[in-house]
């Protein structure tokens, strides 16, 4: 019966043979880590996001006079509305550290080499559009860090020369964060997730292009390709399975973890609380953005360190494939990333006082440092690399085509 | 080629496969019932479903309209002529007996809704003349004679006291 | 040597410059309605002549198990959807104390250290040398000494005042999260379920990657 009425379908829309081609038989490396779980997940995450946020819309109410109580009706008269209101804050959280894992994997592997430049340009179109909705997001519960969070940040646009003061006027709508603002914030928070949906096939549709990169930093040959049902939706529910037991644990257990105690506090114009920051996943941005005293440099520091991951696929400009696998330097270089950036969330979460303020301007410095030093180590690290002696799956590897460059001793030896 | 009373690998697979697949479905409709209960109403709005009227000050003849669950409610205050008049009709063509309507003949207790198009009727000596269609209503909230196919509804009531009476039941 | 000093002189200017001077008194919460029940009594009786707690409405209070008598003590002639409002008007409230007193719904969420914190306050009152009150964990407040804490000095009349407080803690938690209970239980199903199914799960991958170099 369902047979007759797929293949009813199938004379019509290509249901089964596109079934068949992207997902079932959908040729996938057989040696795929748990790292390459993320992207799913990312992906569940936006899903479960969009559900409780249109299931909350129904009861919130974008107005400065009503949020903050239309948000408290949610929570103690919906029936289940404290478990959609945990489920999207904590999820807001899960999303980031979801993301941040899943471009940590492709750092880590350099998997943004070519052919895959369009996926971790795409994948970075989506970080932004993330952010964005975060950053909206978070005013709409109208507390005092949501208001005094969208303060700081929408007068940061009042850097730009000559139209700085207009612009902000602009976004804001109103002379300071108001209602105008909360109710923009609000329809847009309400599309931008859409968008990265449509976002999130242009993704899909170049990896299926290009294939999934996979953790020994080679190309496999085809024998080495498994379909990808059953062996990945499986190897994807049981990583789901993982990931819903922590979640859970939050949501049920520790729901405030993500929620500020000042945010239980209905925004007042008149009063700042003691110290505003951002949630987490901002935090290393904001670091960068206070480390520069001047504000317009602070700013533009701020918008490099999102932007600057663009340029890896240049800047990075080893022949040697397989990222952290097979490069010794890179290796370093990425996990004093890493340290990096956790020490930034740090400076990011303290007042700007004492020995904080020269830690965040350090390890802001070699935050970019990192960038700016890549493209001469990786040229030198491939060079001694080479030197040394390839590893032999390499060496196999380049067999099958040339090195890119003379190394100066082999033309000497001739 | 398997022994009759032990299951072999493929088997068992199968069975573990299957059984997964169920008790995720089952986890996957249990996710659904917070989304859809969540749009039932929720507390708050449910007290609507009774209101308390405070009868004391409503004189034989008077009525007053007071809202339930969002519709009007007229609460009338009927007189002994009234009583008598509605005791020896059957009303229009909805008949009904007045005493199935006002349990307690001295109190009327009807939905301001006229059951034509929704308009609420205005109260006369006689009744109520709808001015959308002309229907009219007798003193039991009978129709009489107009478009209005049925009488005017009669929600639950309980009288609790002398002077309060609740219409409509949690 | 110079630079170590200036390092650790920062490094304790900045943890002393922390969230809060005093380290708080920690607490059990209690959940138990009998606990709720006095914190309630002592909330509605006391600190209601001052604090509103505008997101319980003493429907809720009823329905969280006390008394239907006491509940009707409190509301009066209101009826049951009425909202807990403070006694004192807000013009009055900004004449004595300058500050119209916080609603109380939310408190136990809105200070670090939550319940913790509320108990460590209404019990951190103390004498300053002038004759006049303090409290070590908010000197700015402009709310009176409500327990009469300050200067007791006798254990057993300080513990009754320590149970006291530990009530009202418990109360407000409540009043900020009433469906914290239900949460609680929800979850441990939930993780209960989740953890049954993933072990289905993770056996099932394995099976199924079994199959794969021996057919």
């Amino acid at each position: 019966m369902v047979s007759r009425v797929l293949g009813w379908i199938d004379q019509r829309f290509p249901l089964t043979p596109f079934i068949k081609h992207e997902l079932t038989d959908y040729p996938t490396p057989r040696n795929l880590s748990y790292w390459w779980n993320f992207g799913f997940l990312a992906g569940f995450v936006l899903v479960l996001q969009i559900a409780t946020g249109i299931f909350l819309a129904m009861y919130y109410k974008p107005d400065v006079n009503l949020a903050f109580d239309s948000v408290q009706h949610i929570m103690r008269d919906v029936n289940y509305g404290w478990l959609l209101r945990y489920i999207h804050s904590s999820g807001a959280s899960a999303f980031f550290v979801v993301i941040y894992v899943h471009m940590a994997r492709t750092l880590y592997y350099a998997s943004y080499h070519k052919p895959r430049e369009l996926m971790w340009w795409t994948g970075q179109g989506l970080m932004l559009l993330i952010m964005a909705t975060a950053f909206m997001g978070y005013l709409l519960p109208w507390g005092q860090m949501s208001y005094w969070g969208a303060q700081v940040i929408t007068n940061l646009f009042g850097v730009t020369p000559f139209f700085g003061d207009k612009i902000v006027l602009w976004l804001r709508g109103d002379f300071s964060v108001g209602d105008a603002t909360l109710t923009r914030f609000f329809a847009l928070h309400y599309l931008f997730p859409f968008l990265i949906c449509g976002a999130v096939v242009i993704h899909l549709v170049a990896l299926h292009t290009v294939k999934s990169s996979n953790p020994s930093g080679i190309s496999l040959a085809d024998k080495d390709n498994i379909p990808f049902h059953p062996y990945f939706t499986i190897k994807d529910f049981f990583g789901l399975g993982i990931y819903l037991i922590i979640f859970c644990a939050f949501v049920f257990f520790r729901p405030g973890a993500f929620i500020e105690a000042a945010n239980n506090i209905p925004a007042n114009p008149l009063v700042t609380p003691p110290h505003i920051e951002p949630e987490w996943y901002f935090l290393p941005f904001y670091a960068i953005l206070r480390a520069i005293p001047d504000m317009l440099g602070g700013v533009v520091a701020m918008a490099l360190s999102v932007l600057i991951f663009a340029i890896l696929p240049f800047a990075d400009r080893t022949g040697i494939p397989g990222g952290a696998h097979f490069r010794p330097a890179y290796r370093i270089m990425f996990y004093l990333f890493v340290v990096d950036v956790l020490i930034l969330g740090y400076v990011g979460s303290q007042p700007p006082l004492g020995f904080v303020v020269p830690l965040g301007q350090v390890a802001t410095f070699v935050y970019f440092g990192t960038f700016f030093l890549l493209p001469f180590i990786s040229k030198w690290e491939e060079r001694w690399m080479r030197a040394r002696g390839l590893p032999p799956e390499l060496l196999a590897l380049f067999e099958q085509r040339p090195p890119r460059e003379k190394l100066p001793r082999e033309e000497v030896a001739k | 080629m398997s022994d009759g009373n032990v299951l072999d690998n493929a088997d068992r697979r199968d069975f573990l496969g299957k059984a997964t697949a169920a008790v995720g479905a089952a986890g996957v409709a249990a996710a659904c019932w917070p989304f859809i209960s969540s749009m039932n109403p929720s507390t708050d709005t449910l007290e609507k479903a009774t209101t308390e009227v405070d009868i004391s000050g409503i004189a034989p003849g008077q009525a007053q309209t007071v809202s339930w669950g969002g519709k009007p409610v007229f609460v009338v205050h009927r007189t002994a002529a009234q009583i008598d008049a509605m005791k020896n009709s059957q009303g229009g063509h909805d008949p009904q007996a007045d005493a199935e309507r006002a349990k307690n003949p001295e109190w009327l207790v009807v939905v301001g809704v006229c059951t034509h198009m929704g308009c609420i009727p205005s109260k006369n000596d006689d009744g109520w003349l709808c001015p959308c269609h002309g229907s009219v209503y007798d003193n039991s909230g009978r129709i009489l004679h107009g478009p209005a196919p049925k009488n005017l509804a009669v929600p639950p009531v309980k009288f609790v006291s002398a002077e309060k009476i609740v219409i409509g039941e949690v | 040597m110079k630079r170590w000093l200036v390092f650790m002189s920062c490094y304790l200017a900045f943890n002393a410059w922390g969230e809060a001077e005093l380290p708080l008194n920690k607490i059990e919460v209690a959940t138990d309605l009998p606990t709720l029940e006095r914190g309630a009594e002592t909330v509605m009786t006391v600190c209601v002549g001052c604090h509103s707690l505008k997101y319980i409405r003493f429907r809720e209070l009823s329905k969280l198990g006390i008394a239907a008598d006491k509940v009707d003590g409190w509301r009066g002639s209101n009826p049951m959807g009425t909202p807990v409002a403070s006694q004192m008007p807000a013009e009055a409230a900004m004449a004595s104390f300058g500050k119209a007193p916080p609603d109380l719904s939310l408190m136990a969420k809105a200070r670090e250290g939550e319940a913790d914190y509320i108990y460590s306050y209404l019990l951190g009152y103390y004498t300053t040398p002038e004759g006049t009150t303090g409290n070590h964990y908010y000197p700015a407040t402009k709310m009176p000494d409500i327990l009469a804490v300050a200067g007791v000095t006798d254990s057993t009349q300080h513990a009754q005042l320590e149970q006291k407080a530990r009530e009202v803690a418990s109360f407000l938690s409540w009043a900020a999260d009433p469906h914290a209970q239900e949460r609680k239980a929800l979850g441990y199903y939930v993780l209960g379920y989740l953890v049954v199914f993933t072990t289905m799960l993770y056996f099932l991958k394995q099976k199924i990657w079994s199959k794969l170099d021996r057919a």
